[in-house]
């Protein structure tokens, strides 16, 4: 479709406003009180859910600031509505270990492959980007635990809203390509990555995640150098990191120095006791439930956001506005986005903007009118090209991953 | 443009709706369809690699007053500032203790055994709930 049909205009009030003070306060604020509030807070609709929007973390705008040390930033939504790339200024920040270098030197940096392979090699940055094929896919990045904070009940953990979540184009090599220069032997079964980034104390088991070899080799998995064409902002992995497309991001190790492939399976704290899923359809169990086996996280789901119209919107009856929001297919393409007006009693497909690959964001929009005044629920349903589609409920487990229910928002006609 | 975006997302819903239907010319400064920056890549091509040296900022909170506030300060901020913590939702003393003996087990915090109820008794006085009900943690350590 032509990129003219996806149009540009704001449509509600800022997710800011419908948390911090109601619909009925809307129109009691003054702009630059207004201004005041939303330049310092958000408020997210869950309990112990108000988060200060900061500016004081290199390389990066305003965040919203979960924890400082070591840093959890995330994404204001409102940056979703710009564009399917999140600018690197604004992309979301997950640290574990709060031992993060704060100085790298591109010349002294190596990269280093070793463990069950013909010829341990160590690159530096110049002979990585000289000696290899470039390679460039577009990815969303999405923390296991985004939308943790919407959970009920409530799970422990970073408590993040819709935020923890972005799209960058990656530019760097394939891990393959990296991995046949070593000369991978007979018999690995495993690649293990580590970054530069340890725990405080010796006795934190330092962070390592694992992905099985035919997976590391398959030609989509690679080590990026740069992110939306520029190099990648430190607390996002500078200089390298890992792109495990349609994989949540707790494989995309930061700041990455080391691969070690493996004859046997990983046996490391993060891999094994860390980030694991109860094995059922959506990861979903009932609060309690013991009897279930788990594995680790692996392949993302469906989702879909509206980006330009939050809970309270108010909408003038008899005219035609344009929704809009983005989309991605989780492990594989959207086959189609779905859009309900009527609580889900009837959907119909939005149109969708420019395709940069299946692992990408994708905009959709559909041209709203509603003729008679009243309350309305709006909802929004992605469904991949596998057929995997947003569940109408929302999944539970106790690390709080993977929720990718359909979304919605209530406005009012008027 | 940053100024206009911003009064435009200030006003109200419904002036926004109408004036939108006047065609007013509120567009945004970005096309969704754009490559913030993506374009000025060119395949293959060196980047210009720059030494990195940043600051990352402090945390000034600490854990408010009660008794058990000394454990918290002494031995949580040992490897995490309070923030994540005080974030939580509000979780049972039982809850608390199970993240409390994670920090421990997993993580090797050296917070001693006998200090553990202590601090999740504080911890539920300044984040919890008392009712029971299945609980939420799962021990996993992430």
């Amino acid at each position: 479709m032509p990129r003219s049909n996806l149009s540009r205009s704001p449509l509600s009030r800022r997710r800011f406003l419908a948390g911090v003070s109601g619909v009925g306060l809307t129109g009691l604020l003054g702009a630059s009180a207004w201004n005041a509030m939303a330049a310092t807070l958000v408020e997210f609709p869950f309990v112990n859910g108000r988060r200060d929007l900061v500016t004081n973390f290199p390389q990066k705008g305003a965040m919203l600031l979960q924890r400082t040390r070591p840093p959890l930033l995330e994404t204001p939504f409102e940056v979703f509505d710009h564009g399917v790339f999140t600018p690197n200024d604004r992309f979301y920040v997950r640290w574990h270990l709060a031992n993060i270098p704060t100085e790298v030197d591109p010349a002294t940096f190596r990269l280093n492959i070793r463990g069950h392979v013909g010829q341990p090699i160590q690159l530096t940055l110049n002979e990585l980007v000289r000696d290899f094929k470039p390679f460039e896919i577009a990815a969303v990045n999405q923390c296991s635990g985004n939308s943790r904070g919407f959970f009920s009940p409530r799970v422990p953990g970073g408590e993040w809203a819709n935020g923890a979540m972005g799209n960058a184009l990656w530019t760097g090599v394939r891990l393959k390509d990296v991995l046949d220069r070593a000369g991978v032997k007979a018999g690995a079964l495993q690649v293990r990555f580590n970054g530069l980034d340890t725990g405080v104390v010796p006795q934190t088991p330092d962070f390592m995640k694992s992905l099985d070899i035919d997976h590391a080799r398959d030609g989509e998995v690679m080590i990026a150098y740069a992110m939306n064409g520029a190099l990648l902002p430190l607390l996002n992995g500078f200089p390298l990191r890992l792109v495990v497309p349609g994989w949540y991001a707790t494989y995309w190790v930061k700041m990455l120095n080391d691969i070690e492939v493996l004859d046997k399976p990983d046996d490391n704290f993060w891999t094994t006791k860390a980030y694991l899923i109860p094995e059922t359809p959506f990861a979903n169990i009932v609060p309690g439930q013991k009897d279930v086996k788990m594995v680790p996280i692996n392949r993302m789901l469906p989702r879909s956001f509206f980006t330009n119209v939050q809970d309270g919107a108010v909408l003038k009856v008899g005219q035609t506005t344009i929704v809009r929001g983005i989309a991605f297919g989780g492990d594989t393409g959207l086959a189609k986005v779905l859009f309900s007006a009527d609580s889900g009693d009837s959907w119909q497909e939005a149109r969708l903007g420019s395709d940069h690959g299946k692992y990408s964001f994708r905009q959709w929009e559909v041209s709203l009118r509603l003729a008679s005044p009243g309350s309305r629920k709006l909802m929004i349903k992605a469904v991949n090209s596998a057929g995997s589609a947003q569940p109408d409920h929302a999944n539970w487990n106790g690390a709080g991953f993977m929720r990718n229910m359909i979304e919605s928002v209530s406005v009012q006609a008027a | 443009m940053n100024t206009s975006r911003h009064n435009i997302a200030l006003i109200s819903a419904v002036p926004i709706v109408l004036a939108i239907a006047l065609g007013t010319g509120l567009t945004w400064p970005h096309t969704a369809t754009s490559l913030p920056a993506a374009k000025e890549v060119v395949k293959g091509s060196v980047p210009k690699w720059v030494k990195v040296s940043v600051d990352l900022p402090a945390s000034q909170v600490s854990f408010p007053p009660g008794s058990g506030s000394v454990i918290a300060n002494a031995y949580c901020l040992i490897c995490h500032s309070a923030g994540m913590v005080l974030r939580q939702p509000p979780l049972t003393e039982d809850e608390w203790t199970a993240e409390i003996n994670k920090m421990r087990n997993s993580f090797g915090a050296p917070l001693p055994a006998d200090q553990v109820e202590a601090l999740a008794r504080y911890l539920r006085t300044i984040n919890g709930q008392s009712t029971k009900g299945p609980s939420a943690v799962d021990g996993q350590g992430s």
